[in-house]
């Protein structure tokens, strides 16, 4: 039957969606430490509220599924319960018309697999696992548990040398983590409930561009222990254990390789992200507490071996990061003109910045290494620059940012399409890259894969090939200590420490693979608590702040203030940094909408946990 | 800054550091409040704080929002009143209300404010799951359907206790209290102090005890805890003359926390029904008693001590007093044996526990005693540095002050041979061998003098003896100081400039220096230390002996020491001979007494013939078990006052039935010298006497005129006679809130919180040049341990009072011995296993603890329990000023038994 009527008849549809809006933003806040159980009955609630009421296995049975889930969460099941949820959701997924009903079994089905361990923990114990339960969601997201709240209300009093201690209390890197963290401590803001999550790393950039990192004096160190720390390898995470053991009163020697210090931050990462000027304040502040020695152009084994490390020092950690990168092993990969681009971002970071002029240059990958690349290309004035990725844009794993801020200066993406080959002139030089396109195809591991397209190769033409497709560390030397042979990382135990290597810790990319740099800086401050305690002692990292007392939530929504970036056209000129801060007046409209987890929701139980 | 707010109408002016809810109190403005506990739980939860405040939108929880300058804050409008009424019907709806079964009715702050709010029971359905409750703990219980979640358990248990033994666990989107009261009870880290029951504002989370009363029914009695010298506050409760709870009182020490010993194992005992109710005489044909009159009893004693005073003179009698008993209960025991048995051979137990203390502070500070108090050296200081000392265990609320300083950022050092629970949260940790106290403190003397960090003003303005000491200390390198103590020499230079570096730095001590026969170099090392970087005579430093016993500073002070009268007056001093002579109105032996561990020996050799014991037990306590009962039973008398049948009393010629500290008025010393009240709460049946009673009749049988006194009149007399106490009476301390501390020169002098400043009691301090001297007895291929003893949380001493709590015996009631994980395995010996430990003086069979608690060839063993008693093994090797036994250092062998052995030695 056709309609007969112009006159609109969807306006509850749209209430109900604008409704929605607001649900989905409930569900995508849920809180760290929630009972996945709780969720996933919250889950069948709304699957329910979907169902038409056609169809017995979806209106009847979603209906006794959740009776079901509910007294599982309510601990008041047994196993019979359980069996029996599965065997009505195998029913439902069996028999339902729809996916309003056969989708929810599956994923009712798919999660009981998933949470076994706290399904049997609700039935057997009548209590959730022990490590469910809530926690101060940024501060329990960021990697070094950096005490957010108080930061953030010391920047609103004003108190900026204050909130660089404060976050120097986790994190020795205020300044890198300014410019270049990747905020995991934002996913969850509960301020998302309301509007949008707080400029978490905003404001952490405006606190030190109000006052240098390395004007801020650090905390006294403790008295001499008298204890010699080695750590290997001078980036993020080894910096920070330095920072941390040289706290406690140990001696640390830093054995760096290259010339200076700040590995991947100085070394990988391009100024126009993160200036080197601004990363030396960091470092000086590091070098402040004045129990560290650096020794630079120093490989470890070759210069100094692993017999002498253990006479001489009573602990070492292993932060030699992920330096090496991978390149795709292609015909023609070897001409001349293919480079990795960790090695170009490397030579950048040396100051020897390359003359593209004239060139075209390709970059493979889609990660931040490829945007790095890329826009570091156009900063040598490459005459093109394309990115080619086998994937599709939104399967990028750079930062939006970053592939926005690539587009905007020229890059251009090429995506679905995988390169197959490189091709080359007779003197072996790079003519152009050789790609097969994709298809995308169904979900493997979580995530769309892809396939190659029914049509031939193609070639790209270019001049430069530069590879950006992971890294690696350099392992060979330390073969004999715990490098798993195929991930090529250092296995350790979860106190850092190498498993067969007693007085060896490790952590940062050598151990996660390349990472972020807060996830580098949360691995060097644990080992540097396990190092400690592995040597006898429980020294506490102290500073004397007096926090300013809680503010009462501010309820109005209000949008969240972004950074802008200067102007495209001008900033692709050089390697000068993108980013603009945040006003005066920004800054404290952002520290006003913190909601203080910490004091109004459960991280003032149990004496305060993170 | 001091803002002005309104409350209901009424102005306050008051600092902006105050929350609404302070405002109120001090304008006498009732906020009810539930989940509110200041400085511990001020987290907003429960909303029945909530106010409104003019110019916000939503009701604001009073307990946790600070004033505000031109604040206007109504607290019973009708918003508030309705949104309270929703509080109590959600919680009421998951909340039991049969409240006839609940321990807490009548002192439930739910049911108070449920009446008060005119609510009978929940307008809701209840949502709550059914939990079972955790009742195995036999102190403590937790019924979730009677808990409200407001979380004043968790953080009590995080903040004040410091144990953070309960969390919170979740089920579903309900939060549980994690209560560790369940079957596995004993395998948890919980103690038991039951600082959380306390805490809770319901029947939820409530000590057993509460069960046994109504509280309308019962009155409560303010009193001084009997069991270490913390000197906890609290109350009794007594119903029909029967104690049926404690419950604590913000005394200045305890500020409100008690311990499990305190608040569980320190009332049962009074009612036992093993205490001694007559006299006793010991047929001396059958060696059994008899039951006599107090006539009797007392004429047969006066006649036969007159007898040996007669026939042996007055030195061969000896009194011992007892460090549990009141100061006036002491100072008429001493006045006894002075006066009446015409000796000074009197002594108390401090002789083995702090003797070195009390000599070795006289000695180099002039006043032997705590220096400074424990709420000054746990709040707001830099470090502490602990030696010898695990008041974890044996002054638990002390530990729990350590706990919270530590986690409020104090460095803390540990000096000790153990790893003792504090050590897991020392920045650094020294694990000397045992015995090597001095060669440690000559060690950290030498690091700060040659780092130039000592005090040279204050050496020079405050103390004597520098260079002498200085010319000693240079030769105990860190290198050499580490191999006597084996220890790491660079935890020793690190703790000696974490020492001399902070600005404020306590040392607490305790028996882990005293008891050696080195004991009272020990002590003096520990005032070198602490003057030579001049941390003495100020706030949050000093040196400072945690004492053992209740009232053991008491015992001291008091006079019951053979060369001083009350007050440490010397009788070696002709104008106090004097003074005492004329108030007592007798002529004074002038010849020093022998100490409480000679006596012993003068038994053996019949120097000492008559011996009268107030409330001690030698047998069990005094090192080397068969010596002690040997010297006993040489005595041709023997008298025992105590509240029961001791292993000493048993050898008695007459038991004398005295009373405890709950039947009787008095005042105890704690360790920081503060005199506090104990105050009388029950009469009990039978035929026991006040101990003063007994010492007065005692008296006037041996020709003493001695009118009969109340303990009132004793402190007057004794404050007449102390200079240190002449400001102390009963009427005043009935009127303070916080004690005094002496020395309380005069009654209008406030008492002494912190000694020496300005100036050392003694003068200038001194310098005690003291070298290391190895214990006395080392093992070697016969006895190749060391063992150590000491005291655990859940015992006091004999158990004489503990023991007669089934749940402390149900905790630990047995005998044990730590011993080394790589010493175990050597010896083929499992945890748990039956074990024979034996010493040139005797041997017992206990239990091993097996772990990494003690070191290598060191063995520790409390001393506690009959069942393989540790002072069976034990060495009276003698310090030589204190005379205090090496009760920290003996050899013994260590060796595997089949287990029947074991039964029969048991049975």
């Amino acid at each position: 039957m056709y309609s007969k009527t112009i006159i609109y008849k969807n306006e509850m549809n749209q209430k109900t969606m604008r409704f929605l809006d607001r649900y989905v933003k409930r569900v995508k806040g849920n809180p760290p430490g929630v009972c996945p159980i709780a969720v996933q009955l919250s889950f069948l609630q709304s699957a329910r509220s979907q169902t038409c009421g056609k169809c017995v296995p979806c209106r009847d049975g979603l209906a006794q599924a959740e009776i079901m889930m509910r007294k599982i969460v309510d601990g008041k099941a047994d196993m019979k319960t359980l069996k029996d949820l599965t065997e009505l959701c195998h029913m439902i997924e069996d028999t339902a018309d729809c996916a309003i009903g056969y989708e929810a079994a599956r994923i009712v089905l798919e999660s009981v697999e998933l949470f076994k361990d706290e399904y049997l923990s609700h039935i057997n114990e009548h209590r959730c696992q022990p490590e469910v339960g809530q926690k101060i969601p940024c501060v329990s997201y960021c990697p070094a548990h950096v005490d957010i709240p108080n930061y953030i209300a010391l920047i609103g009093e004003h108190r900026y040398a204050d909130a660089i201690n404060c976050i120097r209390l986790d994190n020795p890197f205020p300044t890198a983590c300014a410019f270049i963290c990747e905020h995991p401590c934002e996913e969850k803001c509960r301020r998302d409930l309301l509007d949008s999550p707080i400029n978490i790393r905003g404001l952490k950039k405006f606190a030190v561009d109000q006052i240098a990192a390395d004007q801020v004096k650090v905390p006294e160190c403790n008295v001499t222990t008298g204890k010699k720390v080695a750590v290997i390898g001078g980036g993020p995470s080894g910096l920070t254990a330095a920072y941390y053991l040289s706290l406690m009163g140990h001696k640390v020697v830093i054995f760096e390789k290259k010339e200076k210090l700040g590995g991947m931050l100085r070394y990988g990462i391009p100024n126009y992200r993160l200036p080197k000027d601004r990363l030396d304040q960091d470092i000086n502040a590091i070098l402040s507490t004045g129990n560290i020695e650096v020794r630079y152009n120093v490989s470890i084994p070759e210069d100094v071996s692993f017999e002498e490390i253990d006479k001489e020092y009573e602990a070492a950690y292993i932060s030699i990061g992920a330096q090496k990168g991978r390149t795709v092993d292609v015909p023609g990969s070897k001409a001349d003109g293919v480079y990795s681009a960790v090695e170009m971002l490397d030579s950048i970071g040396h100051g020897n910045i390359p003359d593209y002029t004239g060139k075209r240059v390709v970059v493979v990958g889609g990660g931040n290494v490829a945007m790095d690349a890329s826009r570091s290309a156009i900063r040598c004035n490459a005459d093109e620059v394309t990115v080619i990725y086998r994937r599709r844009q939104v399967d990028m794993t750079a930062l939006p940012s970053e592939i926005q801020g690539a587009i905007e200066e020229g890059v251009e993406l090429l995506t679905l399409n995988a390169p197959v080959g490189v091709e080359a002139d007779d003197d072996n030089k790079v003519t152009g890259l050789i790609m097969q396109p994709q298809i995308v195809a169904a979900y493997k591991a979580g995530r769309p894969s892809v396939a190659a397209a029914d049509e031939g190769v193609k070639v790209h033409p270019c001049d430069i090939v530069l590879m950006a497709v992971g890294q690696e560390i350099y392992s060979e030397p330390f073969a004999d200590y715990d490098v798993n042979p195929r991930r090529k990382t250092f296995e350790i135990l979860p106190t850092a420490r190498l498993k067969t290597h007693e007085k060896y810790f490790a952590g940062g990319d050598c151990v996660f693979g390349p990472s972020t740099v807060i996830q580098a800086v949360g691995a060097g401050k644990v080992a540097a608590i396990n190092i400690d305690e592995y040597l006898g002692y429980h020294h506490k990292i102290l500073g004397s702040i007096d926090y300013p007392a809680p503010k009462e939530n501010d309820r109005t929504h209000i949008g969240r203030v972004h950074l802008t970036d200067r102007s495209a056209r001008e900033r692709k000129k050089n390697f000068e940094p993108v980013e603009n801060g945040m006003s005066y007046a920004e800054a404290m409209q952002e520290c006003n909408k913190c909601l203080r987890c910490d004091h109004y929701g459960c991280g003032v139980v149990e004496g305060g946990r993170v | 800054m001091k803002v002005n707010v309104t409350i209901d109408g009424n102005l306050i002016n008051i600092e902006d550091t105050c929350t609404i809810l302070e405002a109120a109190q001090n304008l006498d403005i009732n906020i009810p409040t539930l989940c509110y506990l200041k400085e511990v739980n001020e987290i907003g939860a429960c909303k029945m704080c909530v106010v409104e405040v003019e110019g916000r939108d939503h009701l604001v929880t009073s307990c946790n929002t600070l004033v505000k300058d031109g604040m206007v804050v109504n607290t019973r409008t009708e918003r508030v009143i309705k949104s309270r009424k929703q509080v109590l019907n959600l919680l009421l709806a998951n909340h039991d209300i049969r409240c006839f079964s609940c321990a807490k009715s009548g002192s439930c702050q739910l049911q108070d404010l449920s009446n008060e709010y005119d609510i009978v029971e929940s307008v809701y359905e209840g949502t709550e799951a059914n939990i079972p409750p955790k009742i195995e703990n036999p102190f403590l219980t937790y019924y979730p359907e009677l808990c409200i979640n407001c979380q004043r358990c968790v953080n009590t248990c995080h903040k004040v206790a410091g144990n953070g033994v309960l969390h919170n666990a979740k089920l579903g989107t309900r939060t549980l209290i994690d209560a560790p009261f369940g079957p596995d009870w004993k395998e948890t880290e919980c103690e038991s102090c039951g600082n959380c029951a306390e805490a809770c504002p319901t029947g939820a989370l409530v000590a057993k005890n509460k069960k046994n009363y109504q509280p309308g029914r019962v009155s409560k009695v303010l009193t001084t805890c009997p069991h270490c010298a913390t000197g906890c506050q609290y109350y009794l409760v007594v119903r029909d003359n029967v104690i049926v709870d404690v419950e604590p009182a913000k005394g200045p020490s305890n500020k409100g926390m008690l311990c499990v010993k305190g608040r569980f194992g320190s009332f049962n005992f009074v009612h036992s029904p093993e205490r001694l109710k007559h006299p006793l005489i010991k047929d001396r044909e059958s060696g059994e008693f008899r039951q006599a009159t107090w006539d009797e009893a007392l004429d047969l004693i006066a006649e036969r001590f007159l007898g040996i005073k007669k026939e042996y003179g007055p030195d061969a009698l000896a009194g011992f007093a007892c460090s549990r008993s009141t100061n006036e209960d002491i100072y008429m025991l001493q006045k006894m044996v002075r006066c009446a048995f015409g000796t000074n051979n009197v002594d108390n137990c401090a002789r083995v526990c702090h003797s070195a203390s009390v000599h070795g502070l006289a000695m180099t500070l002039g006043s032997g005693a705590m220096t400074n108090p424990i709420g000054d050296i746990t709040s707001d200081v830099d470090v502490i540095m602990l030696v010898g000392s695990n008041p974890e265990e044996a002054h638990p609320v002390v530990g729990m002050q350590i706990r919270q300083a530590v986690s409020r950022g104090t460095r803390l050092i540990v000096v000790d041979p153990r790893d003792i629970g504090l050590s897991k949260q020392a920045d650094v940790h020294l694990k000397l061998k045992p015995g090597t106290n001095v060669a440690f403190a000559n060690g950290m003397m030498n690091v700060i003098i040659n780092e130039g960090l000592a005090d040279e003003e204050f050496i020079r303005t405050r103390t004597e003896g520098y260079e002498e000491l200085k010319k000693i200390v240079m030769e105990y390198t860190p290198e050499k100081v580490a191999e006597i103590c084996h220890i790491d020499p660079d935890h020793l230079r690190e703790a000696a400039l974490m020492y001399a570096k902070a600005a404020k730095a306590p040392i607490i001590y305790c028996l882990g220096v005293t008891e050696h026969s080195t004991g009272t170099e020990g002590v003096m090392s520990m005032s070198n230390l602490a003057m030579l970087v001049g941390k003495l005579g100020r706030s949050g430093c000093g040196v400072n002996p945690l004492r053992g016993q209740n009232n053991v500073q008491g015992a001291c002070d008091m006079g019951a020491m053979p060369g001083q009268f009350p007050g440490y007056q010397k009788i070696t001093d002709e104008a106090v001979m004097e003074k005492f002579e004329k108030a007592w109105g007798v002529t004074l032996s002038k010849k020093p007494g022998i100490f409480a561990t000679d006596v012993f020996a003068a038994a053996i050799k019949k120097e000492i013939r008559g011996l009268f014991i107030f409330g001690e037990d030698p047998i069990v306590t005094d090192a080397d078990q068969n010596h002690v009962r040997k010297a006993l039973e040489s005595l041709d008398f023997l008298v025992v006052d105590d509240l029961f049948m001791t292993e000493t009393a048993e050898l008695a010629d007459v038991v004398l039935p005295g009373i405890s500290y709950a039947e009787k008025e008095g005042t105890f010393t704690n360790t920081e010298r503060r005199v506090q009240r104990v105050r009388k709460a029950v009469t009990l049946e039978g035929e026991m006497r006040a101990d003063t009673d007994i010492f007065t009749d005692l008296m006037n049988r041996m020709g003493y005129n001695q009118p009969m006194l109340s303990s009132e009149d004793i402190m007057d007399e004794i404050a007449s006679l102390t200079p240190s106490f002449a400001g102390i009476s009963h009427r005043r301390l009935d009127r303070t809130k916080d004690g005094l501390q002496w020395p309380c020169t005069g009654r209008d002098h406030p008492g002494t919180p912190i000694m020496h400043v300005g100036k050392f009691t003694r003068g200038l301090g001194w310098f005690y040049p003291a070298e290391y001297v190895p214990s006395k007895e080392l093992p070697d291929a016969d006895y190749p341990f060391i063992l150590m003893t000491g005291r655990i949380l859940y015992h006091y001493n004999t158990r004489a009072m503990t023991g007669r709590t089934p749940g402390l015996m149900e905790r630990e009631g047995h005998s044990f011995i730590e011993i080394n994980t790589e010493d175990a395995a050597r010896l083929g010996i499992k945890n748990d296993e039956k074990i024979r430990v034996s010493s040139r003086r005797g041997s017992i069979v206990t239990r091993a603890r097996v772990g990494e608690k003690v070191s290598v060839s060191e063995t520790w063993m409390p001393f506690h329990f009959p069942d393989g008693n540790a002072n069976i093994l034990t060495n009276a090797a003698l310090d030589k000023f204190a005379r205090i036994p090496e009760y920290k250092v003996c050899a013994v062998k260590i060796e595997k038994i089949d287990e029947q052995i074991f039964e029969d030695y048991v049975n």
